[in-house]
């Protein structure tokens, strides 16, 4: 691709003139942060955003950009695997693989469709379970699905767009292992990311851009997070600055917490834990193992089945009232889900919580409107969430912003107590600092931060103390443990 | 062709009787418009306004015709009203319990629930409701006392209606319960994390939405008929939808929605009968309506546009 450009808006460019380029049998990482321009860099090579100028390049053949089109992307091999499924939820995977292929003529002939996807399968060693429906697979067979109707229709490029955002780490080491096999096969891939660490894992080279711009293209021998991380920012990230803090009275606590799961996997089964005042205790895991029935519970809205949870040393009982009495915050990656709604305003959005006794915001049968608007300005400024205005639907926003809202939210009125759960999820690498900035400014004033991630890299920067969650159980991690000692014991290998 | 037109619309909107006709058919949809608009927004997808009508117009005949057919209009007005949003909020509630307590969709739920109605009318005006004079399936005349007071031929029931457009429009963006209800609509989970039951504001929501569609029976027994009979309501509750969605669910814009619908209701009357036009034919254009109405109500995703314009532009 050379010098493309592109501008939705006149004179507000998403791409100035970028160039990049890809060989046979290498797999080149495209990084940048939200808003950098890598989704619409992909789309021109995918043909679903036409350039406003430059030039494109397909196996030595010019490609008129002008006509070129989803088609003409198709025709030329390029493949491109969306961050969200593509493929239909009710349909088997084989299905799935022939549909839309015109080479196929009109008829459908199950039995050959189904041969065709698993010598598919088979070929490129992507494990998928052809006669399953789509909606019966886990976020990573999906994606594999993915891959293989792109490989289906022929593709010699493929572009991944944010891969592993849904998956588990098992599951993203198994897709880094793919790829490498493809890139045995002679194929190309574009892999879009803003994970630095998995780009050490599987890339040969690295393009970086930032505002639409190229500002480094690295050999994988080069890499530096550091480096990295101040070239996608276009600003030196400083090592996040932990302050002694002397530790307070326990103001968390839970005393032999069991609830029943989702799987027999994720019960809970007795947790005993307790976080101090000025202290951020991270629990580890795989997902999957209990985490999600650890924070229903403790937002309330999953009924244990034993134990108890205090607060400040108070028993507190498990509804989303009480707990927000109590003095519990809960910041949930999972922002759609269980944090923010969409369709209401920011303003709309910050005083969510406070529908039954926040007295600023409701008072005497009546929202106080104004009072919402200033102190949803407030947080704005105070966090730089942009767009700031207080009325606008939270689902414009981006979802860095949105997070900085749900945090303001969830750190207004200092609350002693706060549970986070994978806070980072899906936001790039400026926001994510943001919110452990955050976290770590909650625990020097004091505060109890309980991290529950599955993020090792984050709880381990940010933890006093961490405990593994593995199979609805708490197993203690011993001080200084890196990442290999940890990784066993989560894998249920040794650990207390 | 333009004779048909002209005809519509001088039946509706070119003289005073066609204004009074039009405003007499805007008044039940009105109200159950409102009634689909607030289900509507908080995630309650009720399609059982037409049968929590017919329930309410049945309690009103009820208190009208058989327990308090002595008591002076004073009382007897606000009574027959009552016990017609009662009877619709019963109808409501019951599709709310249903799907909170076991995961009923309401959406089946009511539409169920609208067969039951309009056989317990039947029931009701073929056995113990029915005219003394036991002739023909129709309930006694409402006593006199029990009449809406009225102007001309427009029942006062129309102002009640105006007044709830605007208490629905405070309740929904003013009070903290029409916020609750608002957030459950757009996000339950979300919501049930805030503190908020999505299953008691379904049961609350469609009680209350039931109770104005009960309203709105209530209106046309003691408004307009003056008394109980079967296809009392030709599809007013599924018309209702029409207008909340054409109204964007915002309670205040159903005033002109449901005036809309009632004049083509109306128009269409006279068309018939001056130009022999079949009146089906605007069941054709509210038909048209409908579908716009949707379109509109479709959000639009950037996800989808950004596919439509790369499309347009590939092609």
């Amino acid at each position: 691709m050379q010098e493309i450009s592109k501008s939705f808006v006149p004179a507000v460019p998403v791409l100035e003139g970028v160039s990049l380029e890809v060989a046979e049998g290498e797999v080149l990482a495209l990084l940048g942060e939200n808003g950098a321009g890598k989704s619409t860099l992909m789309n021109v090579l995918a043909g679903l955003v036409t350039p406003d100028a430059g030039g494109l390049e397909l196996a030595g053949e010019r490609v008129d950009l002008g006509r070129y089109g989803p088609r003409g992307a198709r025709d030329h091999g390029v493949g491109m695997v969306h961050q969200h499924s593509a493929l239909v939820p009710a349909f088997t995977v084989a299905e799935n693989l022939c549909f839309g292929d015109s080479a196929a003529g009109p008829w459908f002939r199950p039995g050959a469709e189904l041969r065709a996807a698993e010598a598919l399968s088979r070929r490129f060693e992507l494990e998928v379970p052809v006669r399953r429906r789509v909606e019966e697979l886990s976020p990573g067979q999906r994606q594999r699905a993915e891959i293989l109707r792109a490989l289906g229709r022929g593709a010699r490029l493929l572009i991944l767009d944010e891969p592993t955002a849904v998956l588990t780490p098992g599951e993203a080491n198994a897709l880094f292992a793919a790829l490498r096999r493809l890139r045995g096969a002679g194929r190309a891939v574009i892999f879009i990311s803003h994970k630095l660490a998995e780009v050490e894992q599987v890339a040969d080279r690295v393009t970086i851009l930032r505002r639409g711009r190229v500002v480094a293209n690295l050999s994988a021998g080069e890499l530096d997070a550091r480096e990295l991380g101040r070239l996608m920012l276009g600003r030196d990230l400083p090592p996040l600055e932990r302050r002694a803090a002397p530790p307070g009275p326990p103001r968390l606590a839970l005393r032999g917490l069991s609830v029943p799961g989702v799987t027999e996997r994720s019960r809970l089964c007795g947790l005993d834990l307790e976080v101090l005042g000025g202290e951020i205790v991270g629990v580890v895991g795989i997902d999957g193992n209990g985490q999600r029935e650890l924070e229903e519970a403790l937002a309330g809205v999953r009924r244990p089945s034993g134990g108890e949870v205090l607060v400040a040393g108070r028993r507190v009982a498990l509804s989303p009232r009480a707990l927000r009495r109590a003095g519990l915050a809960h910041l949930s990656g999972d922002r759609e889900r269980a944090g923010l709604v969409r369709g209401m305003s920011l303003a709309e959005n910050f005083i969510l919580k406070g529908s039954w006794d926040d007295r600023r915001f409701f008072r005497r049968g009546q929202i106080d409107r104004r009072a919402a608007a200033l102190a949803a300005s407030r947080a704005a400024a105070r966090f730089g969430i942009s767009p700031s205005d207080p009325d606008g639907d939270i689902a414009s926003l981006s979802g860095g912003n949105a997070q900085k809202l749900a945090v303001a939210r969830e750190l207004d009125g200092d609350p002693p107590v706060l549970v986070a759960v994978n806070p980072t999820r899906g936001l790039d690498v400026g926001s994510a600092r943001f919110v452990h900035e955050q976290l770590l400014a909650r625990r020097a004033a004091g505060g109890a931060v309980l991290l529950i991630s599955v993020e090792l890299d984050e709880v381990l920067a940010l933890a006093d103390r961490v405990v593994a969650l593995v199979r609805g159980e708490l197993r203690s991690v011993p001080p200084g443990a890196d990442r290999a000692a940890i990784g066993a014991i989560l894998l249920g290998e040794g650990g207390a | 062709m333009n004779e048909a037109l002209l005809a519509l619309l001088s039946g509706s909107l070119g003289s005073v009787a066609g204004w009074t006709a039009t405003l007499r058919e805007s008044a039940p949809l009105l109200v159950t418009g409102l009634a689909v608009a607030l289900a509507f927004r908080g995630g309650t997808w009720n399609i059982g306004a037409e049968g929590q009508l017919l329930a309410g117009a049945l309690c009103a005949t009820v208190v009208a015709t058989r327990l308090l057919v002595e008591a002076p209009a004073l009382l007897l007005v606000p009574a027959v009203a009552l016990a017609g949003a009662f009877g619709g909020a019963l109808f409501g509630a019951l599709a709310g319990v249903l799907r909170a307590a076991r995961g009923v969709s309401e959406v089946i739920s009511t539409i169920l629930l609208n067969f039951v109605a309009s056989s317990l009318v039947a029931l009701a005006i073929h056995g113990p409701l029915q005219e003394a004079a036991r002739a023909y399936p129709k309930s006694d005349p409402f006593p006199s006392a029990a009449l809406l007071p009225s102007f001309g031929r427009v029942h006062a029931g129309l102002l009640v209606a105006l007044l709830l457009a605007v208490l629905l429009h405070a309740l929904l963006f003013r009070t903290p319960f029409g916020f609750r209800l608002r957030a459950v609509g757009l996000a339950p989970t979300a919501a049930r994390f805030a503190g908020i039951s999505p299953e008691r504001i379904a049961v609350t929501t469609l009680a209350l939405s039931g109770a104005l569609a009960g309203l709105a029976g209530a209106f046309e027994v003691a408004g307009v008929t003056g008394q109980l009979y079967e296809g009392l309501s030709a599809g007013t509750g599924y018309t209702a939808i029409a207008v909340a969605l054409l109204a964007r669910l915002q309670p205040l814009w159903v005033i002109p929605s449901a005036l809309f619908f009632g004049a083509l209701e109306a128009g269409a009357a006279a068309m018939q009968r001056e130009a022999g036009v079949p009146a089906v034919v605007t069941q054709v254009v509210q038909g048209v309506v409908i579908l716009l109405a949707a379109l509109v109500s479709i959000r639009r995703r950037p996800g989808a546009r950004l596919g439509a314009r790369a499309r347009s532009e590939a092609g």
